[in-house]
């Protein structure tokens, strides 16, 4: 059992999420993650879903204008904050005895996860996977999880820079209604590329429950390793999240359970989901 | 109706003061950054734009600022996406925020009794990020979007256009091109890069000059900090009228958030004294127009008008 929503559970609680509250609200993030805990979670997840230098240096032309014009130490920012996000994980953990529950840092594509046209050229990727991965290793985590990943090149390149570091690669992907990666790939290309790269765990994820669906449904009968889903609930109101009651959490466990039965053993929440849903799926799933 | 005071102005040679930074204003007051605060604290917006008014502004500038449809689509794959998985109502977001935000700098017009005195400026900014010209799509494009934007501010009822922020040369004509079928005043602002060119590396000297003769009334320099402002100006003055504005402070955009934020930290560096400093320095330059972008408030904006007459 995963966690589920962290960003918009910061927005739930009150608070906006553009600099993810990890410096300025630590214990609304540190209560979040015991509330994931004690909700039954097995694994964490750091709360730094887009966070990298790269969506720093992305607000300028150039480093000499950034230098010019940027607030000191930007560059520095990314890492300091990952830093941070897997101490307040470490501590909630620790402050429920529970310090063997794994923390999976978040990590997501380098450019905007719903903009598969602006990916960037996997060629020249690899160092800055490797440093951004670097920072989680040297700061505690024990998986990373690449996710809302939109095609397979990029995973790819992150995949190989967690096996460098040797530690698990868990890896998400986007599905979308048509049972295509939000990319456009098909799930037997998903398989293919991953195959070669293997991948601890295989997810979808950060789509409604439809896509989900749509999209397991191709890649279920293909893979048969480990595999993962954690869907999102309600409707993305850039730059927040509108909550919904198209899926309460007796629904969610309604749809995870077909999931399961699809061949999911991974299972979580993605944006929108509450402890409340991951204590609902807790109860049924540990039956 | 009342822009013809501001032309008479200029030609006279006598300065013309606009407002300050808008949107850093509104994060600087406590106010959450989304829809521009103008759901969330219309109050405030419009307090911003009475404190412009009464700092001494000659025209006024709505809170319209990266604030278009596109700004909303940018999070999405494509308009199907934010269809299926967007929030309700994102798709007509824009245009309703920019009626509102029209409205606002018109009721603080009418409160401050300014409303046939000073004329209002529909602001419009690059169809990608300010500060990325690598982003700016193909010229068609652009037009498309500038057209919309001019004909939503337009049909609104603002007095000008006011093109702010422009990076490159391509998509600075295509706006161009898309407000000369409104009937309103156009004026452009260029951000400068390090060097005092263009941000993109290109002529500063040559983007001003094709603008001129494109049909912009005015030329600024903006988003750039005083030394890069100061460094460009040259560049745009050619005896019709330019102007400059200048951030302050550094601008420090949080770890999520894939567009413009506006939040600049340490603008107490350049108290409202030492801006109008730089501002007569400006002046004595040959520069006619004098505004603030982000970081500056209206006390900057009131110390510039007590050099000014």
């Amino acid at each position: 059992m995963l966690d589920g929503g962290i960003g918009t559970e910061i927005l739930r609680r009150g608070y906006t999420w553009a600099s993810h509250q990890l410096k300025t609200e630590p214990e609304l993030n540190l209560e979040i993650h015991q509330d994931y805990i004690n909700a039954g979670a097995d694994v964490i997840t750091t709360n730094t879903f887009q966070l990298s230098k790269r969506s720093f240096r992305n607000h300028f032309a150039n480093d000499k204008h950034l230098a010019a014009m940027g607030a000191s130490g930007l560059l520095d920012r990314a890492g300091e904050l990952i830093h941070e996000s897997v101490a307040l994980a470490d501590k909630a953990r620790s402050s429920l005895g529970r310090s063997n529950t794994p923390i999976a840092a978040s990590i997501t594509t380098l450019e905007w996860c719903f903009r598969p046209d602006r990916n960037p050229d996997v060629e020249k990727i690899y160092d800055e996977y490797l440093e951004e991965l670097t920072d989680y290793a040297d700061a505690g985590a024990d998986i990373f999880l690449f996710e809302t990943f939109n095609s397979t090149p990029e995973a790819e390149v992150a995949i190989k820079a967690a096996k460098e570091l040797k530690m698990p690669a868990w890896v998400a992907f986007v599905p979308y209604q048509d049972g295509r990666l939000l990319g456009g790939q098909t799930m037997a290309e998903v398989v293919d590329a991953m195959a070669r790269n293997e991948p601890d765990v295989l997810f979808l994820n950060c789509a409604p429950p439809e896509h989900i669906t749509a999209g397991l449904e191709q890649l279920a009968p293909l893979w048969d390793k480990p595999l993962g889903v954690y869907a999102h609930v309600g409707k993305f109101n850039p730059p927040e999240w509108q909550f919904t009651d198209d899926y309460n959490a007796e629904k969610y466990l309604q749809e995870c359970k077909h999931w399961h039965d699809l061949g999911a053993t991974v299972i979580g929440g993605c944006c929108g989901t509450t402890p409340e849903y991951i204590k609902k799926l807790t109860e049924f799933f540990s039956q | 109706m009342n822009y013809n005071a501001i032309r008479e102005k200029l030609s006279a040679g006598r300065a013309v003061l606009l407002d300050g930074g808008i949107g850093t204003e509104v994060t600087r007051r406590g106010i959450r950054w989304r829809q521009h605060g103008i759901e969330d604290a219309p109050d405030t917006i419009r307090d911003i734009h009475r404190d412009y008014l009464n700092a001494g502004v000659d025209i006024l500038t709505t809170h319209t600022f990266n604030l278009t449809k596109r700004n909303f689509i940018n999070f999405f794959r494509d308009g199907e996406h934010m269809e299926l998985i967007g929030a309700t109502g994102l798709p007509s977001k824009a245009v309703e925020l920019c009626s509102s935000a029209v409205t606002l700098a018109k009721e603080a017009l009418t409160e401050t009794g300014k409303a046939e005195t000073v004329p209002l400026a529909g602001s419009i900014s690059p169809v990608m990020h300010v500060f990325r010209p690598d982003l700016s799509p193909p010229g068609n494009d652009c037009l498309a979007h500038h057209r919309e934007c001019a004909e939503i501010l337009s049909s609104c009822g603002v007095d000008l256009i006011f093109f702010e922020g422009m990076n490159n040369t391509r998509e600075a004509e295509a706006a161009l091109e898309a407000a000369s079928g409104f009937d309103l005043p156009v004026w452009m602002s260029f951000v400068p890069g390090t060097d005092g060119n263009l941000l993109n590396g290109e002529s500063l000297h040559s983007a001003a000059d094709l603008a001129r003769s494109k049909g912009a009334e005015a030329v600024l320099v903006s988003a750039g900090s005083m030394p890069m402002i100061t460094k460009s100006l040259p560049n745009i003055i050619n005896g019709s009228p330019s102007g400059a504005k200048a951030v302050i402070g550094r601008y420090s955009p949080p770890s999520w958030k894939p567009d413009f934020y506006p939040r600049f930290e340490n603008i107490e560096e350049v108290s409202p004294e030492n801006y109008a400093r730089e501002a007569q320095g400006w002046l004595d330059q040959g520069v006619q127009i004098i505004g603030g972008s982000s970081g500056t408030t209206p006390e900057h904006i009131r110390a510039v008008r007590e050099i000014i007459t």
